[in-house]
């Protein structure tokens, strides 16, 4: 077709156009006519010439649709319950799963906003030292085109400092001057952090700020370049602010500032962490040279790290040396670990609540064709063709489905940060959540899908029957054909399969928490606090620090309301963790993996300080100091391991110590029974050994005391800051909290999953509850002549609702089976994220079926006492 | 009364363009002129023949002017345009070609001999 047709084409979509050709057609045709008749001939079927004329342009569809769209807005503006309930339903299933897809594809599937993201790769999982950063930089030239490394906190930074603000707690992300230029992320404003700004011997007071912070800080003002910033003692320049969409390497936690790594000690003040070998604290990326592949990169890299390991005195297994690289081009994230399955999780929830409601649609929609049988038979009769109808009605639904998919746009955003705030309590979770083409994509895409799942059926069924009989008979009395009644049944026998599926998942979520709130984890957590105190940053170092926890454990102990006062350099429900390599008296093993355990140090009565219970043995006390005998005390686990569970209380153990810097052996003077008092406490516990806090050198860190209150350890919280402030002002305190809020910080994500499911899972019963009322109003209508009969012949109100009841009944018993087998098939899906009992317990199992029963017998019980109030003299004169 | 012929798929344009080629004319006198030509013997449908020429006035090969007939009657005037006459030669040679393939067929001797 040439470029002048396709011109007039589109001029012939301009109403103007279109009228004035079909004015133009009609006079054509009506001369032609008249010529004709002067001849004595006759042209025909003048109107079907002009209509095959119009379709010539083309656009015939596009005028039906837009026919169809404008009849079906009149329906559905008629119908306002039935559209307002459609929408409202699409867009909570549509906005859940959109929001759903928002945090997926920002968490799990985009790529880091950096140059070729897929040529980065992390060197290793976890931390490295500065020293391993350096040597690595220096001599992975072969296959890295650069590194970088870096380190993230969140402290206190005084945005205001040339104005006399007050510190406000930020995300840092202190980074080499590589890490800038490797990622290839220019400054929106100003400069960023380059090499030599991080330079060791001048290291510049220097600072970029991230787009949000400009925004939300400075008011977006350019000249918040130049001004300055404060951690700590140290003073910044602001010299860039970053891109937008630039929110770092770790998906999840966006810097609000980056500094360069070289002024760590003054972000830092006491810490010389640069110039510790074995301190591990940094993450290092690596972009591959062209050409070289991720696994050939590990083979060149593995020897300089046997090297670097060696020189660092790290004992060296030909097991755990080799290099391993993994990808990092959608960023590092610690989220992205433990959020992955959840996340997943819900959106299959999500999927399925939408499911639901689109059943209940369909539903609906079935029962509307029913309705508007005598409509479509007079449409059928004047000559639409069947497709014709078909399309009126689906194109009511498809304009449902893409109502609710704009409704679900603008609410999916609320929805998805909702989510992200309870998935994140505690620190805070930011994603880039950005509205881009795939989420609309998505929402597109599911907005379809829904119209076709709820909307085709309808349609198909709206051109069934004969004609003639749907005319003759009342619009009210429409008899069902049991293709139709066996469909709308089977429908609901679906959903109470669905909303089983997602109650028991509920409920089984809900168990497992219990589980999980309830364990007991070797310590009574009850009345427990736990202080965070940091001496280093005052200018504790070394022996001072002993002196100071002795001091402060006597000052918290005095307390009133406080019955009892320890410390450890762990402290219980957190992350932190130590590890030594051990030879226990009289153990032998080929394998030096085996002598290793984990440990803690800790201050007098600490066991009895936390509630554990000892099996043999004696508490450490103020005797076991530097000058006393060496002792440990170790778990069960421990002593299973090392001993073959023979009393181990007296038996040796030797290992590598700082103080006095060789080799050493303790006794054991203990047996503590195992504790769940880690990051983690699903996890099995492991053998571990704990020694008397003032046998060893204090590392420089902060210390954790436990507190055990005689009331409630928040009622404390005052009066603890209070007694480190009276110690010494200089003191920070990291954290004041609860045992059990700490533990139940761990839970978070379990939290999530019970809360989420739960609300999926009574919406699931609210709509499969309004699925089978919807179906059994319709059903005891249609059935009123047949309900009058019995009545007449003598059956009792009773009887009539028992009748109604035992179909109900029997709906969901099918259900719930059907329901039962997809649970149990599904079963491994959830088996990671359940603790304490198994996916296919019978007891959640059968109490999700009673749920569901129970829930699908009231829905029927209305409508079937509906039915037993019937006159059975004015059912009959009905029929 | 001739006998009648069905019309050959396809052809329609090419006749109208043909018709067109010896002056303009309105729709009727189209069709009345392809029946003379052919001694009645093609019967032209009006519905077919109208959508037919808006199908080639959309294309540009006829174009259309109101006018007033010898009878002084208004009606609208179809003119064949350049490129609806570089289409009627394409069509006619086409056509050529595809009579001349045929007529080689019906009147080859060798394959079964004589009918």
């Amino acid at each position: 077709m040439t470029i002048g047709a396709w011109f007039r084409r589109l001029l012939y979509l301009l109403p103007g156009y279109r009228y004035a050709d079909d004015s133009d057609m009609e006079a054509e045709l009506r001369s032609l006519a008249e010529i004709a008749a002067a001849d004595g001939a006759r042209l025909g079927n003048l109107t079907l010439a002009r209509e095959d004329a119009r379709a010539v342009w083309g656009w015939n569809w596009l005028a039906g649709l837009a026919g169809a769209m404008r009849y079906a807005l009149r329906v559905l503006r008629k119908e306002r319950s039935f559209t307002a309930v459609a929408v409202l339903s699409l867009a909570l299933g549509i906005g859940a799963n959109a929001a759903i897809f928002s945090i997926v594809d920002a968490l799990l599937l985009r790529s880091l906003p950096v140059r070729d993201p897929q040529s980065l790769v992390e060197i290793g999982l976890g931390s490295n030292s500065y020293f391993t950063y350096t040597r690595f930089a220096e001599n992975s030239g072969q296959v890295f085109t650069g590194t970088l490394a870096r380190h993230a906190d969140r402290r206190d930074v005084d945005f205001g400092s040339d104005l006399g603000g007050s510190p406000v707690p930020a995300n840092l992300e202190m980074v080499t001057g590589s890490y800038f230029p490797v990622l290839g992320v220019l400054a929106l404003y100003g400069r960023t952090i380059g090499p030599d700004d991080d330079n060791r011997s001048h290291p510049s007071a220097v600072a970029v700020i991230s787009y949000g912070l400009w925004t939300r800080r400075y008011g977006s003002d350019p000249s918040a370049i130049g001004r300055t910033i404060r951690v700590q003692r140290a003073v910044f320049t602001i010299i860039g602010v970053a891109p937008p969409e630039f929110f770092g390497v770790v998906v999840g936690s966006a810097p609000d500032v980056w500094l360069p790594l070289s002024t760590f000690s003054n972000v830092y003040p006491g810490r010389n962490w640069l110039d510790d070998r074995s301190l591990n604290f940094l993450e290092i990326l690596g972009r591959l040279r062209t050409g070289i592949t991720a696994p050939q990169a590990a083979a060149a890299l593995t020897p300089i790290f046997v090297q670097i390991q060696l020189e660092r005195g790290v004992r060296a297994n030909p097991r755990n040396s080799a290099v391993k690289l993994f990808a990092a081009a959608k960023g590092m994230s610690q989220l992205r670990y433990w959020l992955s399955k959840p996340l997943h999780m819900v959106f299959g929830m999500v999927a399925l609540v939408l499911l639901l409601a689109c059943v209940n649609l369909m539903n609906l929609q079935a029962a509307r064709v029913a309705e508007r049988r005598k409509e479509f038979a007079v449409r059928l009769a004047i000559g639409a063709s069947r497709p014709r109808v078909a399309r009126q009605v689906f194109t009511e639904s498809v304009l449902l489905a893409l109502a609710g998919g704009a409704a679900g746009l603008l609410v999916c955003r609320p929805i998805a940060e909702t989510l992200l705030a309870l998935a994140s309590s505690g620190d805070p979770v930011s994603l880039y959540l950005s509205f881009n083409s795939s989420l609309l994509a998505f929402v597109a895409a599911v907005s379809i899908a829904a119209a076709i799942l709820f909307g085709v059926a309808p349609a198909w069924r709206s051109t069934r029957g004969e004609i003639l009989p749907a005319i003759q008979q009342g619009s009210g009395a429409a008899k069902a054909s049991p293709v139709g009644r066996l469909f709308s049944r089977g429908l609901a026998c679906f959903q109470v399969a669905l909303s089983l599926v997602l109650v028991a998942g509920a409920i089984l979520f809900a168990a497992s928490l219990y589980q999980l709130t309830h364990l007991d984890t070797g310590l009574d957590r009850s009345r427990l606090l736990v202080l965070d105190v940091d001496p280093v940053e005052a200018g504790y170092q070394g022996e001072p620090i002993s002196a100071l926890n002795r001091r402060l454990a006597a000052r918290l102990a005095a307390l009133p309301g406080v019955e009892s006062t320890s410390f450890s350099f762990n402290g219980v429900y957190s992350g932190r963790n130590g590890d030594s390599d051990i030879a226990p008296e009289g153990y032998r093993s080929g394998n030096p993996d085996d002598l290793h355990a984990w440990r803690d140090e800790v201050g007098p009565h600490y066991f009895s300080t936390i509630g554990a219970r000892l099996i043999a043995g004696r508490d450490f006390d103020e005797r076991d100091d530097r000058t006393a005998p060496k002792v440990m005390i170790v778990n069960e686990e421990f002593a299973r391991f090392f001993f073959a569970g023979h009393n181990p209380v007296g038996r040796t153990v030797s290992l590598q110590e700082e103080w006095p810097g060789s080799k050493i052996a303790r006794s054991i003077i203990a047996v503590v029974k195992d504790m769940r008092s880690g990051s983690d406490i699903r996890e099995k516990p492991e053998r571990y050994f704990y020694v008397p806090a003032f046998q060893t050198k204090p590392a420089p860190f902060s210390t954790r005391f436990l507190v055990r209150t005689a009331g409630d350890p928040r009622a404390q919280f005052s009066a603890v800051r209070e007694a480190v402030r009276v110690e010494d002002p200089a003191l920070a305190i990291g954290s004041v909290d609860t045992a059990v809020d700490l533990l139940n910080r761990t839970l978070n994500t379990d939290r999530l999953i019970a809360d989420f499911s739960a609300a999926f899972g009574v919406l699931a019963l609210l709509l499969a509850a309004i699925g089978i009322y919807g179906l059994l109003s319709y059903d005891v209508a249609r059935r009123t002549g047949e309900v009058g009969i019995r009545m007449a012949l003598g059956a009792r109100p009773a009887q009539i609702v028992r009748m109604v009841l035992s179909e109900v009944g029997l709906l969901a018993v099918i259900g719930v089976v059907g329901g039962g087998i997809a649970a149990l098939a599904m079963g491994k899906l959830v088996s990671g994220l359940i603790f304490g009992l198994r996916p296919g317990d019978p007891a959640v199992l059968a109490s999700a079926a009673l749920v569901l029963i129970c829930v699908a017998l009231s829905a029927g019980f209305w409508p079937a006492r509906r039915a037993a109030r019937l006159d059975p003299m004015v059912a009959l004169r009905r029929e | 009364m001739a006998q009648r012929t069905e019309l050959v798929q396809g052809t329609l344009d090419m006749l109208v363009l043909r018709t067109l080629c010896l002056g303009p004319l309105h729709g009727y006198g189209i069709a009345k002129s392809i029946q003379q030509v052919s001694n009645e013997s093609l019967q032209i449908e009006f519905g077919s023949l109208y959508p037919a020429l808006r199908r080639l006035e959309l294309k540009g090969w006829i174009s259309a002017k109101w006018e007033t007939s010898e009878r002084n009657r208004r009606a609208r005037f179809y003119r064949l345009t350049a490129a609806g006459r570089k289409q009627l030669v394409r069509e006619q040679s086409k056509w050529q070609n595809f009579i001349d393939a045929i007529a080689s067929v019906m009147r080859s001797k060798t394959a079964r001999g004589e009918l």
